[in-house]
């Protein structure tokens, strides 16, 4: 087989398999626009007839069939508890991120080591002794209860990654700042911060992804409207008696559009903070 | 206490700074977890509050390990982790390299193979849960347009098939990962390795052999580090999917402590099995873990 | 006045101890060059003077102050670092005029101070650009620049040239030579290239292992060395070694061979002393080949194993005594190897080491 026969033909097989990676979601997008009538029909209606918002309007109670579902509600409360958890375990990570970077401390690597694994304790095994705790402290089914166990789960990562992008800081920019007049304070915030900003910015988005997407602990520590997220509230939808599709990808729909701006974003530093940060120890 | 307290003072400044890390880590999942230990050896019931108090010593345990619905949720567990791991690591692999050959379209390709990355677990449960249905799903559709199949085809509720579309939810979420990290890690690739192997006489198979596939190894295991360190999360897709069922034929080890917890209220028994499954994690991160420390000495030439 | 004294000055990592009691004194205005082997503790003792590194023991004081527990931005002082450590998010200008911007200083005096040492050091043209844009050279000018922009009382430069090529380096040289006179002020400059410390220093510290080995101006130490490690460590090539025993005023070496005593070492040794017998390349010369009024000769005659001609002279290694050793032919002729010349060794510049210590027997 000639050379440019086999590059063709790799050509060809990636654009499948990046097909079907595309395929399943864009059959949710497409399954928004259509009402759940055309779906449910047999045979298949494969050329969509009419497309219609309905789906988007009934979810916020704008249409005339009005969603018992609240959705706003839980895209309010996820916004809410994703933004301040995401805030929190960065400024955390930020801090914990740094000491590993810059300090030398007997125990550190034991210290980085026990910190992963506590990230490795599975959401529903977490759950179980956090629903008890929390009722008896009244932090079940409130926002609160879950952005604390949000910022707990993702300071791991923020600390993984802000080290990573501060040891790529050279420890002499800090130096010189001190001996040009700043406290360590300010060579902080004013040379080592704006230089690791972008991969701070990275971390933070990872956190806020983790977060808007969790489902295992939101599932047993929310309960009302109150402090359901958006993961959460589509489980509503399989509750019913009937499955609503068309309702729920349309929620799909708003679940994956912030995240697929934020994940576009940050695509490169992501990859770059990942990988510095396991290869070169 | 002494070397406590000088060990405090001479690392005062690294250890303010972890000080908000460590708390919050203590707060939310250690102490929590030292509580779910002590009901372990409880017979505590969500129903019953004070029989938070009824200490049964091992007996949540040895029910745990004499229960042959915990032994198959685990056995289906520990497969699907394998099964699942392994195809997304060679998947990756490939997915890379392809796409590392190509030089049209690269970049929208690197795009699109992130786009699994930023989807909820619970949305891929959901999307293939819509794709497999038997009566609506887009695959029955298609087949039976296309006269492949006159039955629709019961992909959720066949034991089999369920296992399959799950696995494939899974693979399809997270190989990704694999793909991105592997790329990475074949563009920070020097070159003078291969040329040198090149002119040493390799064939493309052994320079892929000797020399690629060593470099790429520590990202190879990054990526299963990172993996291991969220394999639970197939829980979000399984509930959404089959919920376990039918009658327990997809139930996963997370699956089955949600039920026990929850919905049948044993909690004690549910924080027994809940520690196999930490140690699970624990297992498949320390091993991929200490992978990595080992292929990264090894290439410390590069 | 920025003297700056250094007391008995320890640092210890933990247990191990990597400075052990260093004294130094370094004069108002005086550029003082520390040079050593790496791992020596040079730059060690130079970020104790910053401030980077906590003082085990001792006192550090500038201009008569003890700044041990000072951090350094109280300590009125600037380094150049290594790797010149420009902040790559900011400009030249920005880079330049960060101390005095921090210290709060009126944006037009800003303005004033970094114009200034931008004419300086040539940078006029360069001072929007970030350091990502600038040249190796240049990068060292605004490193430089930084340093000079707020009068410090001492300037400290952390082996500042290593990292440029080898003409770049001896360009810099000049120019730092240069700044230095035009910009009066204490120099403690860390180097482990002993060209560098001859060609800038007002006087240099020779350090070993922690230890301050010897003090002294250029040709001090390049003309009494202390101890045969000095003498090896300054000057290239390095001073040739050989060892021997006093018999009889003069130096007797294996295989029969011998040496007078030289004028500076007569009545300083004993007969029957282990010593080592050192001179320098450009004082052992084939005889017609020499330089004049060089003093008391001694006579030897050397088979040649390689000739190096470099145009002005050329290097010959020999041996003597079963150690290889080089000399120096000026206006040479080509020589073969194999070839046997009869040498003249000026007995001036000769130098008698104890064996055992290694320790000049000059005093």
């Amino acid at each position: 087989m000639s050379r440019a026969m086999k590059d063709r033909l790799i050509w060809a097989v990636t654009f499948l398999v990046m097909l079907i990676i595309c395929l399943p979601g864009l059959w949710v997008v497409l399954s928004a626009f259509r009402t759940n009538g055309e779906i449910l029909t047999k045979p298949a209606v494969w050329i969509p007839q009419n497309l219609t918002l309905d789906n988007f309007r009934a979810i916020f109670g704008l249409g005339e069939n009005v969603l018992a579902i609240p959705v706003g509600s839980y895209f309010l409360n996820s916004l809410v508890i994703s933004v301040t958890s995401t805030v929190l375990a960065v400024v955390i990570g930020m801090s914990g991120g740094y000491a590993f970077a810059r300090h030398r401390f007997p125990g550190k690597s034991g210290a980085f080591l026990w910190l992963m694994l506590s990230r490795t304790v599975p959401g529903i095994a977490l759950s179980l002794p956090l629903f008890i705790l929390w009722s008896w402290i009244g932090l079940i089914d409130t926002k609160l209860g879950v952005i604390v166990v949000y910022t707990a789960i993702n300071v791991p990562f923020t600390v993984w990654l802000t080290e990573g992008f501060f040891r790529q800081v050279p420890r002499d920019l800090s130096e010189a700042a001190q001996i040009d007049g700043c406290t360590p304070w300010q060579a902080f915030w004013k040379v080592e911060f704006p230089l690791a900003r972008s991969g701070i910015a990275s971390a933070g988005i990872f956190a806020f992804l983790t977060s808007w997407n969790e489902y295992a602990l939101a599932s047993q520590l929310t309960r009302s409207t109150d402090s359901k997220t958006l993961p959460v509230g589509l489980m509503d939808f399989t509750a019913q008696f009937t499955i609503d599709w068309a309702g729920m990808c349309a929620m799909a729909v708003i679940i994956i559009i912030p995240a697929l701006i934020l994940t576009f974003l940050v695509q490169k530093h992501l990859i770059a903070g990942l990988t510095f940060g396991g290869v070169k120890g | 206490m002494t070397r406590f307290r000088r060990y405090a003072r001479d690392h005062a400044v690294p250890l303010a700074l972890l000080s908000p890390a460590v708390l919050v880590i203590l707060l939310v999942v250690l102490l929590p977890l030292l509580f779910s230990f002590y009901t372990s050896f409880s017979n505590y019931r969500l129903i019953r509050p004070d029989s938070l108090w009824d200490w049964v010593g091992f007996r949540n345990y040895a029910r745990v390990l004499g229960d042959g619905d915990f032994w198959s949720a685990f056995g289906r567990t520990v497969l699907f982790l394998t099964v699942a791991l392994n195809l997304e690591m060679l998947l990756g692999l490939g997915l890379a390299l392809m796409v590392n050959r190509i030089t049209w379209g690269q970049r929208t390709m690197r795009t699109i193979m992130m786009f699994p990355m930023m989807f909820s677990p619970i949305l891929v449960g959901f999307q293939f849960k819509y794709l497999f249905n038997d009566t609506i799903g887009l695959v029955n559709n298609a087949l039976q347009s296309l006269g492949l199949a006159s039955e629709p085809i019961p992909f959720l509720v066949d034991r089999w098939l369920a296992f399959a579309a799950i696995s494939f939810a899974e693979i399809w979420m997270s190989t990704s990962i694999f793909a991105i990290l592997i790329l990475a890690g074949l563009f920070a690739m020097p070159k003078d390795p291969i040329e040198a192997a090149r002119v040493d006489g390799c064939s493309n198979w052994q320079v892929f052999r000797h020399i690629t596939l060593p470099f790429l190894m520590p990202f190879i295991y990054i990526a299963m580090t990172i993996r291991s360190l969220d394999v639970a999360r197939a829980y979000d897709i399984v509930d959404v999917m089959t919920g376990g069922g039918p009658a327990g034929r997809t139930e996963l080890l997370w699956t089955l402590i949600a039920r026990t917890a929850y919905d049948d209220a044993r909690m004690g028994r549910a924080n027994a099995m809940a520690y196999f499954s930490i140690l699970l994690s624990i297992f498949f991160t320390w091993f991929f873990f200490r992978k990595l420390m080992a292929a990264r000495r090894h290439l410390g030439a590069f | 006045m920025a003297e700056v004294t250094l007391r008995k000055i320890v640092k210890s990592y933990g247990a191990l101890e990597v400075v052990h009691g260093i004294d130094l004194d370094i004069a108002h205005n005086e550029f003082v060059v520390l040079v050593g082997p790496s791992g020596c503790g040079k730059s060690t003792t130079l970020r104790m003077i910053a401030g980077l590194e906590e003082v085990s023991g001792g006192e550090i004081a500038i201009g008569g102050r003890v700044v041990n527990t000072l951090p350094p931005r109280a300590r009125n002082i600037s380094m150049v670092f290594q790797n010149y450590a420009l902040y790559p998010h900011m400009t030249v200008r920005e880079n330049l005029g960060f101390s005095l911007k921090i210290a709060g200083r009126p944006p037009a005096e800003i303005d004033k101070a970094t114009d200034e040492a931008a004419a300086i050091l040539g940078l006029a043209d360069y001072m929007d650009r970030t350091p990502g844009e600038l040249s190796g050279g240049q990068r060292q000018r605004v490193a430089m620049g930084r340093a000079i922009v707020r009068h410090p009382d001492v300037f400290l430069f952390d082996e500042p040239l290593s990292n440029l090529d080898a003409k770049l380096r001896t360009q810099m040289r000049v120019e730092i030579k240069k700044l230095h006179q035009k910009v009066k002020t204490t120099i403690v400059y860390v180097t482990h290239d002993q060209v560098e410390a001859m060609t800038l220093a007002d006087r240099i510290v020779i350090m070993k292992d922690g230890h301050i080995v010897q003090t002294g101006t250029p040709l001090e130490v390049f003309e009494r060395p202390a101890n045969t490690f000095v003498a090896t460590f300054i000057g290239s090539p390095p001073m040739n070694l050989v060892d021997g025993v006093v018999a009889g005023g003069a130096v007797r070496f294996a295989g029969d061979v011998s040496l007078p005593v030289p004028p500076a070492f007569r009545g300083r040794v004993q007969e029957g002393q282990r010593v080592t017998y050192g001179f320098r390349a450009d004082n052992l010369m084939p005889a017609g080949h020499a330089m004049t009024g060089i003093g008391e000769t001694a006579e030897i005659d050397l088979t040649i194993a390689l000739a190096e001609p470099l145009g002005a002279e050329t290097i010959l290694l020999s041996e003597l005594a079963g150690v290889e050793i080089q000399g120096k032919m000026y206006n040479p002729r080509p020589v073969a190897a194999g070839e046997r010349l009869s040498c003249l060794l000026a007995l001036d510049h000769a130098h008698l080491f104890d064996a055992e210590t290694g320790a000049s027997l000059r005093t």
